[in-house]
């Protein structure tokens, strides 16, 4: 990240930073269900989030800032989240959306889907419903925004956690509590 | 190498599909059923390979193209393994049955991946899902859909679901179990209390006996007042509900009477008179009503209308119920006539 986590950047500096960084996300859509209709639906015209300075469909999760998971994550599915998030650059924000990526939703009980994203990533901000509705997503943009215009990115880095969460034959998948 | 476009007419019948295939596979058959338009030969699981490799060769039958396999579970006799084969040639389709040697332990059925290559992965989906070995597949592990080390087979009815142990099954099963009074019964779920679907089962089952229990009894109770009561009680109630005569329309009533309408007839039509002319002044009031405050003032018509509704249709329930009556009583009497005939 260079310079950026180490030092802190004056206030005034800070702010037009943040506000460059918060109208330029490009998003990594990880749409796994029907969720991902509605994330499809929040970017084209009728609701379209690039008015919101979100740009969908990066090239991939090299070029990304945010990754959205949008539908049932299963546990044959996991490892692949979290490489893709590991893939890409900091600073990144992940927004879980829909109830399959926030708990497991309707599938709570069931054999195969991961109860929550956030098992496997850390999440930002998390967009309830089944499958919440577009306008939904563009109110947890927003929130994100507001998250991203107040932060600091040098605490930020520095909060994150830095041992990843291993994923795999020898460490049983989301069963460690 | 002809034939494009399906030839129904070349097609054999279920009848005739039937009479080759036992003729062919002789006692490996097991029984033959035509459901939903499909037609279903059941073999023995020695005959599974035999009847695919026939069903594919024979000429006549040709089922070239291999559609799904799955299995089934068959609870105490062990697991079933189903084939749907098509034929592009007669536009035909056949499923084939078995069911596993082995029971519930170790279900074993010989494969069909050299007959059909496409019944590769769904061979490998089936040992994923119940835990059936397919003898002769060139390699069912690493598991398919589930993840590499799970552990147990995910859609025999016996599954127990992690969660479902930890956290029971919440509230009833749907549609929503009423009380008398129409509220929602909560069912409080025990920890363990259904850790399966099977489970699941068998304890919706009995909730429902349990909830339903009542109502039946109820609804036998008012059968046995309506049969054994009198025609007093009859014009009891009649005489508590009855319409009064303000709510008919007089002057459509005297003048049905006065063409020789029965009663009855005069009645009913009088009342809807009745109740359109109230409804064309409710709408007349809204019409004039209408300006700024339309909204306020439709929401003030709309409970009289709604009101009024709900008043028509309780007098059309008496009305019939007093019908009722009458015809009842009226058999009573012809009954009563006739009993004395019979004495005489
Ligand atoms: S939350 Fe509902 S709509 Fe969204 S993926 Fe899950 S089941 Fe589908």
């Amino acid at each position: 990240m260079g310079v950026m986590d180490q030092v802190e950047l004056p206030k005034p500096i800070r702010y037009v930073f943040n506000w460059g960084r918060k109208y330029s996300l490009w998003c990594f859509n990880f749409g796994l269900a029907c969720c991902a209709i509605e994330f499809i639906a929040a970017s084209t015209s009728r609701h379209d989030f690039i008015r919101h300075g979100v740009i969908p469909f990066a090239h991939g999760p090299r070029q990304a800032d945010l990754l959205v998971v949008s539908g049932t994550l299963t546990d044959k599915m996991a490892p692949s989240v979290k490489r893709l998030y590991e893939e890409m650059p900091e600073p990144k924000y992940v927004i879980s959306f829909g109830s399959c990526a926030n708990c497991g939703g309707p599938y709570w009980d069931s054999y195969s889907v991961t109860k929550g994203v956030d098992q496997v990533i850390p999440v930002d901000v998390y967009v309830p419903g089944c499958p919440p509705r577009p306008e939904a997503l563009l109110d947890g943009i927003i929130a994100l925004q507001g998250m991203i215009q107040n932060e600091s990115l040098k605490e930020r880095i520095a909060g994150r956690r830095l041992d990843p969460i291993t994923l795999g034959a020898d460490a049983p998948l989301a069963l460690e509590n | 190498m002809a034939q494009v476009l399906a030839r129904q007419d070349r097609a054999l019948s279920p009848e005739e599909t039937e009479a080759l295939l036992r003729d062919r596979l002789g006692d490996q058959v097991v029984g033959t059923t035509v459901e939903y338009a499909t037609f279903t030969l059941e073999v023995a699981s020695a005959g599974w390979h035999a009847a695919a490799q026939l069903c594919r060769d024979e000429p006549l039958l040709a089922y070239d193209m291999f559609d799904c396999l799955l299995g089934v579970d068959a609870r105490e006799e062990g697991f079933d393994v189903v084939a749907v084969l098509y034929s592009t040639s007669t536009g035909n389709r056949i499923c084939l049955r078995t069911r596993c040697e082995g029971g519930r332990e170790a279900p074993t059925c010989p494969s069909i991946t050299d007959v059909y290559r496409g019944a590769d992965w769904m061979e490998r989906e089936t040992y994923d899902m119940f835990g059936i070995e397919f003898e002769g597949h060139p390699g069912l592990e690493p598991r398919l859909l589930t993840v590499e080390n799970f552990e147990g087979w995910p859609l025999r009815k016996d599954f127990h679901l992690a969660s479902r142990v930890a956290k029971p099954w919440p509230g009833v099963k749907e549609p929503a179990e009423l009380d008398e009074e129409g509220n929602v019964i909560e069912r409080v779920p025990e920890v363990g209390d259904a850790p399966g679907p099977y489970d699941l089962d068998k304890a919706m089952a009995e909730q429902a006996r349990a909830v339903n229990a009542p109502a039946v009894e109820e609804g036998a109770q008012d059968e046995a007042e309506q049969d054994t009561g009198s025609e007093a009680a009859a014009e009891a109630t009649d005489a508590e509900e009855s319409p009064p005569e303000t709510e008919l329309d007089q002057e459509t009533y005297e003048r049905l009477l006065a063409e020789g309408k029965s009663e009855r007839i005069a009645r009913s039509k009088a009342k809807a008179a009745y109740i359109k002319q109230q409804r064309a002044q409710a709408a007349g009031g809204d019409a004039a009503d209408d300006g700024p405050s339309a909204t306020g003032g439709d929401a003030a018509e709309d409970g009289p209308s709604a009101a009024e509704k709900a008043e028509a249709r309780r007098k059309e329930q008496a009305e019939a119920r007093r019908r009722k009556a009458e015809e009842r009583a009226a058999e009573a009497e012809d009954q009563g006539a006739g009993d004395e005939e019979e004495g005489a």
